[in-house]
């Protein structure tokens, strides 16, 4: 239930944010914003790998000092 | 003068040829930069993970370049070999951002993948970083420049017709590289690249986590992947809405058709959510209908309207009559450049030479030309409804679709739990051909959707062809499909063993660092 | 002289530039492909010879595609007339150049001797049939091509296939093919070590006595052969269509340019001088300087051609008339402007990230290193 809670928010920000750039930009500079988009979507793809291992770390030191964890 | 079995021949080769190429592409554009991404990561952490990932990935992606790289070398020969018309007509105009895209983008991509490969022992990690940013880059200019030549077919911006040279010829290049369609499309087109490439890493990332298999390379790739994949599907719609909306000024003809709006309707519009359009009718059998959606999606308000097929193929019809006395001084003036009269009749009329073109094919003498041949070359002016409608609709069904998966992938690799998700890895394992099927989509769209014409408005399909033999087509038909059949065999074999034996056949150490028991312990938190 | 006439002759000069390119860089590349199963007999002594290309055949075969991109552009008549007319010869080049990038990289994906027999044929037909065609597509430049244009300039091809591959368009596809495999060699030797170095120093030997022998018999035939002359013309630098020209045949007239100019007759010399001193340093384990030399010859002999046929680029045997030239094919001046502008900025960039590629991945390759390396080819 959470997830598909977690789902609809998820995919109204994604409609919203859609929305609100074709509002923005009918005709826009759009060679600008694939710089800028690409560089983000490379970036956050990177970021969430390095997360995934400060999670895995996290873990692991909890799995070890389960006291602490909780 | 054409024969048309031979024209229909060459749209089907040209079609064939195109699509095939373009199954190749869109992972190259995108896989591209998701290597870039991964290798990032692996240059600022350190850690060795990351680059065995890299070098796994890069394996497909090189498998799958060396297609692309080759049904390119086609697509570069076909405008010459079976579109000879069409290259001498426009070529001041189209082979100049394909000799750039030789000169800027091609050559990028092709030297540094040459040691993107082979230079890992070479370069430093920033360097060999770098090596593999300019390949991604590379690409993706290609992708810019090639998309510049094709937004001239769609949005003739920045040339005029020269009667001293009989062809179109460039008035701006600006013009040309910046206009509105140009810019949508490109965008559109290399961000659904990286939508193909992120569907394509998480769902082989899914399979092995299905398999239990290569875990820590898979869950690595998979929370990448779907990140890249969440961000560039928002984007190829937001850019998808933006190129129709450019697309509705430059071709109301194709945004009729993507529409099966047969009559022209007042304002707000009702948007055909599925129907079954009949060409022979011009009605839609079992419409369902959205109210005031057309309007808002197409003009952005609801206020706007839009020209249906009826009002569009009247206005065609007095387009054609406008342009014939522009075919006929043309004539003379091919003879006698210096004929005034001549020139000032075609002057007057310039503006509708390729209406004037268009039914030229029923009257090859123009001065001998009837009110019947009028009517046909009008009604020709109107694209396949069904077809357009169609793809186009698969087209957002499955963006939509792809939307919705990597929204939940991202719920689910964020808290850690799509490992237990088996039916959830399986649909991402299903995913894999749906963006393959949207890019194809879409080029459909865009193609079939401009016809009659290769340049809107300006020349007809059946002008562009070489003039060659019935023989001559089905002689290289039947040699592409049958190469090309063989190639994807093999392609597809080789991709499959590649994945089935996965990293591990490459670097002989399984890259699995995380022991069970740490991973279950991740579970039980999640 | 204006402008316009000036940018038409700068880029007959560059598109002889971007031929000469792609000659050296794409034909060394195919002469290995041509020579592979000869100078390797093991699988291993194979790899070797792939290995010593493959980094860099991939960026070299773009020059293919500059060419083919820049006739587009500078001179997009003689792109839509040549590739419609030579169709099926077109056609056999590009489904051999297409088997290339497939041979590079599936060859060694699999262990089966049995496939990478078949891709080692598929290599030595990706090497030998397009610099065969490369080279008879010149020969047939000579000869002129049967086409005519319709009043708005839609070009009709109405010769036979057959009459494509005639004997002068052999010759001149076998002297391409040999200048390839010369190239091929010497870059084989630069690569490679012992028993593959022998062969190949041998080979580039035979090479380019054939080339010396097939080039004097080509300015032989050339010498009596009928040629082109234009009567009448626009001229140049004057926006026109070739329906407006009028051309003769003439006894020598591919000699006239040489006749006028006397200081043209280096570039033979250019081109036999490079084939001999090649030889000679091919013989004396000089490979390095060969492959400068080879090029040389290269650069000989397609110069040669051009100075020969200047100003014309592709005659029309059924109606002379007709025939294109530099002044009645090329793009409008802006567009030539433009494009100058793009290769003056990047040419020299390629030239650059391209040295760099060859200097980072320098030295000769050895079975061990390929053994060892999970990337090769």
């Amino acid at each position: 239930m959470k997830t598909f809670l977690l789902f609809l928010l998820f995919m109204f920000i994604a409609a919203l944010v859609i929305v609100m750039a074709v509002i923005l930009g009918d005709t826009g500079a759009w060679y600008f914003a694939w710089l800028v988009g690409t560089a983000m979507i490379v970036l956050v793809a990177a970021a969430g790998g390095v997360m995934l291992d400060a999670q895995d770390e996290r873990r692991a030191q909890a799995a070890k000092e389960p006291v602490s964890h909780a | 003068m054409h024969d048309m079995t031979v024209v229909e021949l060459s749209r089907l080769q040209f079609a064939l040829t195109a699509l095939y190429h373009f199954l190749f592409v869109p992972l190259t554009l995108g896989m591209s930069f998701m290597l870039a991404a991964m290798e990032t990561v692996y240059v600022i952490t350190g850690r060795d993970i990351y680059k065995h990932i890299v070098q796994f990935w890069s394996k497909l992606f090189l498998i799958n370049f060396a297609l692309g790289v080759a049904t390119g070398l086609t697509m570069e020969f076909e405008f010459g070999t079976n579109w000879s018309f069409y290259s001498s007509f426009v070529g001041d105009i189209f082979g100049a951002p394909l000799a750039i895209e030789g000169l800027m983008a091609f050559f990028l991509e092709s030297t540094f993948v040459g040691l993107m490969v082979f230079g890992w022992d070479r370069l430093r990690p920033g360097q060999h970083l770098a090596v593999t940013y300019l390949v991604a880059l590379g690409s993706n200019l290609s992708a810019l420049w090639i998309l510049i030549a094709n937004s001239f077919m769609q949005m003739p911006e920045g040339a005029h017709f020269n009667p001293a040279t009989m062809r179109m010829e460039l008035t701006s290049l600006s013009e040309l590289i910046f206009s509105h369609d140009a810019q949508a499309k490109f965008v559109h087109t290399s961000i659904a690249g990286y939508v193909t490439a992120a569907v394509f890493v998480a769902g082989v990332s899914a399979w092995y986590l299905l398999k239990n298999r290569h875990v820590e390379l898979a869950r690595r790739s998979f929370r990448m992947a779907v990140l890249f994949g969440v961000l560039a599907t928002a984007g190829v719609i937001t850019l998808g809405d933006a190129l129709g909306f450019v697309g509705a000024q430059a071709q109301p003809t194709k945004l009729a058709a993507m529409e099966g709006l047969w009559k022209t309707e007042p304002a707000p519009m009702p948007f055909n959510l599925i129907a079954f359009p009949s060409q022979t009718y011009q009605t839609n059998y079992g419409a369902i209908q959205v109210p005031y959606a057309l309007s808002l999606l197409v003009t952005h308000s609801f206020t706007g309207s839009v020209p249906g097929i009826n009002q569009l193929e009247a206005e065609a019809n007095l387009r054609i009559r406008d342009g014939i006395p522009a075919v006929a001084a043309l004539k003379t003036l091919s003879t006698d450049p210096d004929d005034a009269g001549a020139q000032a009749i075609f002057h007057a009329h310039e503006k509708n030479l390729g209406y004037g073109f268009l039914v030229q094919r029923y009257a090859p003498d123009i001065s001998l030309v009837t009110d019947a041949q009028i009517d046909a070359a009008a009604h020709d002016a109107i694209p396949q409804v069904a077809p357009v409608f169609w793809s186009f609709r698969l087209m957002v069904a499955f963006g939509l679709a792809m939307l919705a998966y990597f929204v939940l992938a991202v719920i689910y690799t964020m808290r850690n739990i799509v490992e237990r998700k088996r039916w959830f890895l399986l649909v991402a394992l299903w995913m894999i051909p749906v963006p393959f099927l949207a890019c194809e989509m879409g080029w459909l769209v865009a193609e079939l959707g401009r016809q009659p014409w290769t340049v809107f408005g300006v020349l007809p399909t059946w002008m562009s062809a070489s003039t060659h033999s019935v023989g001559y087509m089905v002689f290289s038909l039947i040699g592409f499909v049958t190469l090309y059949t063989a190639f994807i065999i093999v392609e597809m074999y080789l991709m499959v063993r590649t994945i089935r034996r996965g990293p591990d056949d490459i670097h002989g150490a399984p890259a699995s660092h995380t022991s069970q028991a740490e991973r279950l312990a991740g579970y039980a938190e999640g | 002289m204006d402008t316009y006439a000036t940018l038409q002759c700068i880029w007959w000069l560059l598109l002889g530039v971007l031929l000469i390119a792609l000659a050296v860089m794409v034909g060394m590349d195919m002469g290995v492909g041509t020579i592979l199963r000869y100078v390797g007999r093991s699988d291993v002594e194979r790899r070797v010879a792939l290995n010593i290309i493959g980094p860099h055949w991939d960026g070299n075969q773009v020059w293919f595609v500059l060419g083919g991109g820049a006739v587009f552009a500078a001179f997009p008549l003689i792109y839509a007339t040549a590739f419609s007319g030579f169709y099926v010869v077109m056609l056999l080049l590009l489904w051999s150049m297409i088997m290339r990038p497939l041979g590079f990289e599936y060859r060694s994906k699999l262990p089966s001797q049995s496939w990478r027999n078949t891709w080692d044929w598929a290599l030595f037909i990706s090497g030998l049939v397009p610099m065969v065609v490369f080279g008879a597509a010149f020969g047939n430049l000579f000869q002129g091509v049967p086409f005519y244009f319709e009043w708005n300039v839609t070009s009709h091809y109405t010769g036979s296939f057959l009459a494509l591959l005639n004997p002068f368009a052999i010759l001149c596809g076998v002297l391409s093919l040999s200048l390839s495999v010369l190239m091929g060699s010497v870059t084989v030797m630069n690569g490679a070590e012992d028993v593959i170095y022998e062969r190949a120093r041998g080979l580039a030997r035979t090479a380019a006595i054939v080339a010396m022998v097939l080039f004097a018999i080509g300015g032989v035939w050339v010498h009596g052969m009928p040629g082109y002359r234009i009567a009448r013309a626009p001229g140049a630098g004057v926006a026109q269509t070739p329906l407006q020209q009028s051309v003769t045949h003439a006894d020598g007239a591919w000699l006239a340019n040489f006749n006028a100019h006397p200081l043209l007759w280096a570039l033979p010399l250019l081109g036999f001088a490079g084939m001999l001193l090649c030889l000679l340093a091919a013989n004396a384990r000089r490979s390095h300087l060969a492959w400068w030399l080879g090029a040389l010859a290269w650069l000989g002999v397609i110069a040669t051609a051009g100075a020969s046929l200047f100003p014309f680029l592709l005659p029309s045997s059924s109606t002379p008339d007709q025939s294109l030239t530099i002044w009645n094919s090329s793009s409008s001046q802006l567009t030539l402007a433009w494009m100058l502008g793009f290769a003056l900025v990047f040419v020299p960039l390629i030239i650059w990230y391209t040295s760099w590629a060859f200097y980072v991945m320098r030295g000769k390759v050895s079975a061990e290193r390929i053994a060892n390396d999970e990337h090769a080819y």
